[in-house]
């Protein structure tokens, strides 16, 4: 059997008296998109956190392709996307880019910067300070910039957020051409329908734990708001 | 050292792009400067005995604008939690944090201290060129240690505060050696206790060096 992209398990976490996870177990394979559901403060960004390895789990294991989130090799394949830019506003696009494929060590990364900027079409602003961008192009580099190393993993923390029509329609599109090429995705969203469209699998948190795990495909998003996410239980947008 | 490289390069370009820690360092500077030398009427020789100290000031206080400038770019964007993300040793964080640091502060005190010695009408000689390695400990102490401390910091509501409280206890006896130096070279009496003092700073330096870059990468982590 293949080594999993992703093995939890037992993992609880805990901020002093707030019970953020419990007793989560997952195992996600190589190729797998899997979309993380639940409600504000369900713990889907601590999960993401533990993975990732920038938070530790206060009880359980977490590997990544066999061995600790920690390793180098482990994080030089991993990408994070959240409402955070990971950009320096006083730096151009192209600077920006420069200086973390030198920190990812990118081969080719001349080639490779150039080839992100067309993906995300801010080529003709390349030589521009990040701080004259709108909000959308920023959030566009902040995708290319995830993108650049081409990461085998992928943790996407709420990416459809706060995002404009042309910035999500250019993640869907870059999000399926990562996953025909075989990267193991996880994203964490309210958004039921885009991740039907997108995933092949689906958990929900709900109260710290992982109440349900199955398989996009069998799946009605609507039965699913229906079930879990109910107005009665109202405060959630789905 | 790829990574820690590509960190000098991009603080430095950052810097030399805004001047806005070299600007606010040489308004502070200059401040100290003025204040000291027509507010107080002292005597030449009263003067000579402040004059060390007052250069540290300016240096330590431009220093603290230097760190506190440094870490808030990587507060921004959430760029701390890019570079804990990063596939490198947290120890090449650390070093290149620090030798931006570094570089800037001493590229400021070049730049500063033909300044002093016109105001404070001080003789320079060939025995000035002993203050090089008196400058060069005084500030690696302060900036290997204010690193990892903005670092600590930056994660808190306080973050000046609280650097202030951590790092001045810490520092002040490499700083109080560093003015005793100083004052040395500058008065002209260089005494057979120079060079074991200065050997006490560099082994400050070199202590408070190793053990930041061996915890960088703890502080990295929430
Ligand atoms: N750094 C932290 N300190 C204290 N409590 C936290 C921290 N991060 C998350 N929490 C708490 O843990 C729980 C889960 O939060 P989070 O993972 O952000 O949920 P979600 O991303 O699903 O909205 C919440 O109750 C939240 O308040
Ligand atoms: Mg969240």
């Amino acid at each position: 059997m293949a080594i999993p992209a992703l093995q939890i398990k037992d993992v609880s976490k805990d901020f002093g008296r707030i019970i953020a996870l419990r007793g989560i177990n997952l195992s996600v394979d190589p190729g797998e998109f899997v979309s993380i559901l639940g409600r504000n403060g369900a713990g889907k960004t601590t999960l993401l956190n533990i993975i990732s390895g920038v938070s530790q789990p206060s009880e359980g294991s977490v590997e990544l392709f066999g061995s600790d989130p920690s390793d180098r090799q482990n994080k030089a394949k991993l990408a994070v996307i959240s409402h955070e830019m990971f950009l320096y506003d006083n730096l151009t696009a192209m600077e920006n880019l420069e200086y973390y494929s030198r920190i990812y060590n990118v081969p080719d990364s001349a080639v490779r910067v150039e080839q992100v900027l067309r993906d995300i079409e801010l080529t003709h602003r390349r030589f521009d300070l990040v701080s004259t961008y709108s909000r959308g192009m920023t959030q566009r580099l902040t995708i290319a910039r995830a993108l650049l190393h081409e990461p085998a993993l992928l943790l996407l923390d709420e990416p459809f957020t706060g995002l404009d029509q042309h910035a999500i329609g250019m993640l869907i599109n870059l999000l399926r051409k990562q996953r025909e090429k075989g990267r193991t995705i996880l994203l964490t969203t309210h958004d039921l329908h885009t991740a039907k469209e997108l995933s092949d699998r689906f958990i929900i948190l709900e109260k710290h734990r992982i109440v349900k795990d199955g398989m996009m495909a069998d799946t009605d998003p609507d039965k699913i708001r229906n079930e879990f996410f109910s107005a009665s239980t109202a405060g959630v947008e789905v | 050292m790829r990574a820690a490289i590509a960190i000098v390069k991009k603080d430095l370009r950052m810097e030399f792009r805004s001047k806005e820690s070299i600007l606010a360092m040489w308004i502070f500077s200059l401040l100290i400067f003025v204040i000291f030398n027509f507010t107080f009427e002292v005597s030449r020789l009263v003067m000579l005995e402040i004059a060390p100290g007052l250069l540290w000031v300016a240096f330590v206080f431009s220093g603290m604008f230097g760190l506190n400038h440094s870490f808030a770019l990587e507060k921004e964007n959430g760029n701390l939690r890019a570079m804990a993300l990063m596939p490198v040793d947290g120890g090449q964080i650390y070093v290149g944090k620090f030798l931006s640091v570094t570089l800037i502060m001493l590229m400021f005190e070049a730049l500063i201290f033909p300044v002093f010695i016109i105001f404070y009408d001080l003789q320079l000689s060939l025995q000035t060129f002993k203050l090089i390695p008196v400058l060069l400990g005084g500030t690696i102490g302060f900036t290997s240690l204010g690193t990892i401390l903005s670092a600590v910091a930056v994660h808190t509501r306080n973050q000046q505060i609280l650097l202030s409280l951590l790092l001045w206890p810490l520092v002040s006896p490499i700083i109080i050696w560093s003015v005793t130096l100083t004052g040395m070279v500058l008065g002209g009496e260089i005494t057979a206790s120079f060079y074991p003092l200065l050997t006490r700073v560099v082994a400050f330096d070199v202590i408070f060096f190793t053990l930041s870059y061996m915890l960088f990468d703890f502080i990295l982590e929430d």
